[in-house]
């Protein structure tokens, strides 16, 4: 309490100074916070310091769990690549003596001599294992990790600049054309998101520009939340004194609108989008996951879960990795948007 | 090309199509030659319903007495245990649960078949990962409803005309309590319905969105169309339902 009222005394704070204090307060929403901005920097900086790509296949070392040992075989022992990279259980089954004590030479390091051929320790280490055609898990999770969340980013800006400007012309307007602008989002409402998007992805299938397509396919069907929430705060705020004042002392209405209704709507706004990032990330990954969504060469979170729910029977981890970090990532969203819209409610911190 | 009615031009297909669909006559489909959109439909949607139904009976029989136990225990360990645990099942989608809870009970324990739709046994992890979410999400709703209406003066009065507590809860405050849980009933089918789109292709049911999705995928175009009509017809019918229960279960809504 103390410190509060001095930092009263010192200067007062804006409404946004005093919602980030809020929310910094709140250890879930800066957990969610904090890991967001960890795994967004991961995806889209992995590409400069991570060793392994994600495309670059190694048949023979394919499918293997976590930290499995790589071993290099070399036909002559001369050449400075390894000609081929086997998975210890390849060594036991096809070259070794005896598997036991050969593998446990090459796991310290020695340089070991079968029939001519040479094998010795690769510093290959694939943190979160391989996929079933040998490519580093962890490099496609973070390549999956970069559709995903771009999706995320770029469909709800879509949604965002729909929803924005419809519910805003609407609230705006008011009379018939806000009754019948709002009835239509009522019709859309009744109708399954998915089955929306699904038809769009059909109509549209031939394009070239088929990540685009699934942005505004999925920007074209989450608006309609937006659209209300705006509306609801434009015909709230265009009658209330403070506008009224402004226009009477001659403001234009440009500046009204930037100076006086933008802010009040920016807090509504910012804590839906937030909440509609991963329910943006889920719609994408459950396209993906049916087939209808991202294609390959490119891959999403969904389509990795897919993949690994095709192989679980014998490769688990290429399930459970995969949809750990995509559930941790919602989570983390859903509770940094939770904790906003405590922040800046401008309701509930009155009483 | 001919049999299909593709050679004729566009607004000719456009009202034969639609006159077919009023009439119930539907066209042949071009991924299942010989059938028609009625007999995909009879043939795959009763699967569907029964597996929509399960899910719903999940719903209820996990979220509403989770949701009533957390309203009346208030602020124990008993609201905040099952009410973070359904935070979780809110965010977890579906195509994560179902594949995990294959992997568990199907691969690792091997108590049942991770695919498949014969026995009673291999509908219970279908409508259990169909049903977690809107457990969840029921449970949070009643939870928020149920002490809205502890709150009410004719919950006090019950209370002073000596009522036992359970009778409180279960039977006064109660009534009040699910509606929330009644509005929801309409979003939740249609969910119901995109989820099994998910659900039927995890654990290989063979219901009427998987054909959906099939005939996405290969372009049955009136298949489409029919189904898409099918669902709408059965999602406005059901919020209509919704709509008339909740009128009879509020009575202050009628003069609205």
């Amino acid at each position: 309490m103390i410190d509060r009222i001095e930092s009263e005394e010192t200067q007062a704070r804006s409404p946004w100074k005093d919602a980030w204090l809020k929310l910094s307060k709140n250890k879930l929403a800066m957990f969610g916070l904090g890991f967001f901005a960890t795994m967004v920097a991961l995806c889209y900086a992995s590409p400069l310091f991570y060793p392994y790509s994600p495309t670059n296949q190694t048949l023979s070392f394919g499918a293997t769990p976590p930290l499995t040992m790589a071993i290099e075989m070399r036909y002559d022992g001369q050449s400075e690549e390894a000609d081929e990279v086997i998975t210890p259980k390849e060594f036991a089954d096809v070259y070794a003596s005896d598997a036991q004590s050969e593998i446990a030479r090459i796991d310290k390091g020695e340089v070991i001599y079968v029939d001519g051929l040479v094998f010795q320790k690769s510093d290959r280490i694939h943190i979160l294992g391989t996929d079933s055609h040998g490519r580093d898990l962890l490099a496609r999770i973070f390549q999956g990790g970069r559709i995903s969340l771009g999706v995320g980013f770029i469909a709800t800006f879509v949604s965002l600049l729909i929803g924005v400007m419809y519910g805003a012309v609407s609230g705006y307007m008011g009379g018939k054309i806000d009754a019948f602008l709002m009835r239509v989002v009522d019709v859309l409402y009744a109708l399954p998101f998915l089955i929306f998007v699904i038809l769009l992805m059909v109509v549209f299938e031939e394009s070239d520009h088929q990540l685009l397509l699934i942005f505004l396919a999925i920007g074209a069907v989450e608006w309609l939340t937006m659209a209300r929430i705006v509306r609801g705060q434009v015909v709230n705020l265009k009658n209330q004194d403070f506008v009224e004042a402004a226009r009477a002392t001659g403001v234009r209405t440009p500046t009204i609108i930037l100076r006086h209704l933008a802010p009040n709507i920016l807090g509504p706004v910012i804590v839906y989008s937030t909440l509609l990032v991963p329910a943006v990330m889920l719609l994408e990954s459950t396209l993906s996951f049916l087939g209808l969504g991202v294609r390959a060469p490119n891959a999403s979170w969904g389509t990795l879960i897919k993949e690994g729910a095709e192989k679980m029977m014998v490769y688990p981890w290429l399930l459970v990795v995969p949809a750990i970090f995509f559930s941790l990532t919602l989570f983390a969203m859903n509770f940094l948007g939770d904790g906003l819209r405590d922040a800046l409610d401008v309701k509930s911190s009155k009483d | 090309m001919e049999y299909y009615g593709f050679n004729d031009p566009l607004y000719v297909q456009f009202f034969r199509t639609l006159w077919q669909h009023i009439s119930f006559d539907f066209p042949p489909l071009t991924s299942y030659p010989g059938l028609t959109s009625k007999e995909i439909i009879a043939d795959t949607f009763p699967v569907s319903l029964q597996l929509g139904l399960l899910a719903m009976i999940v719903a209820l029989g996990i979220g509403l007495p989770i949701g009533i136990l957390a309203a009346a225990k208030k602020n124990t360990a008993l609201d905040y245990t099952p009410m973070s645990l359904a935070m979780v099942g809110i965010c977890l989608p579906t195509f994560v649960i179902g594949p995990l809870l294959a992997l568990v009970f199907g691969v690792w324990l091997g108590w049942l078949n991770v695919s498949g739709w014969f026995s009673f046994s291999d509908r219970i992890l279908p409508a259990c990962t169909l049903g977690l979410f809107y457990a969840a999400y029921i449970a949070r709703l009643t939870r928020g409803g149920m002490l809205e209406t502890l709150n009410m003066d004719y919950v006090r009065s019950a209370r002073a005309k000596g009522a036992s507590e359970p009778r409180v809860v279960l039977v006064h405050a109660l009534r009040g309590g699910i509606m929330p849980v009644v509005s929801f009933f309409g979003p939740a089918l249609a969910g119901l319905i995109s989820g099994s789109f998910v659900v039927e292709t995890i654990f290989q049911v063979p219901g009427l969105g998987r054909h959906f999705i099939q005939a996405a995928l290969s372009r049955d175009h009136s298949l489409i169309l029919s189904t898409v009509l099918f669902y709408a017809a059965l999602i406005i019918i059901a919020n209509m339902i919704v709509d008339i229960v909740q009128i009879l279960l509020n009575p202050k809504l009628r003069y609205q």
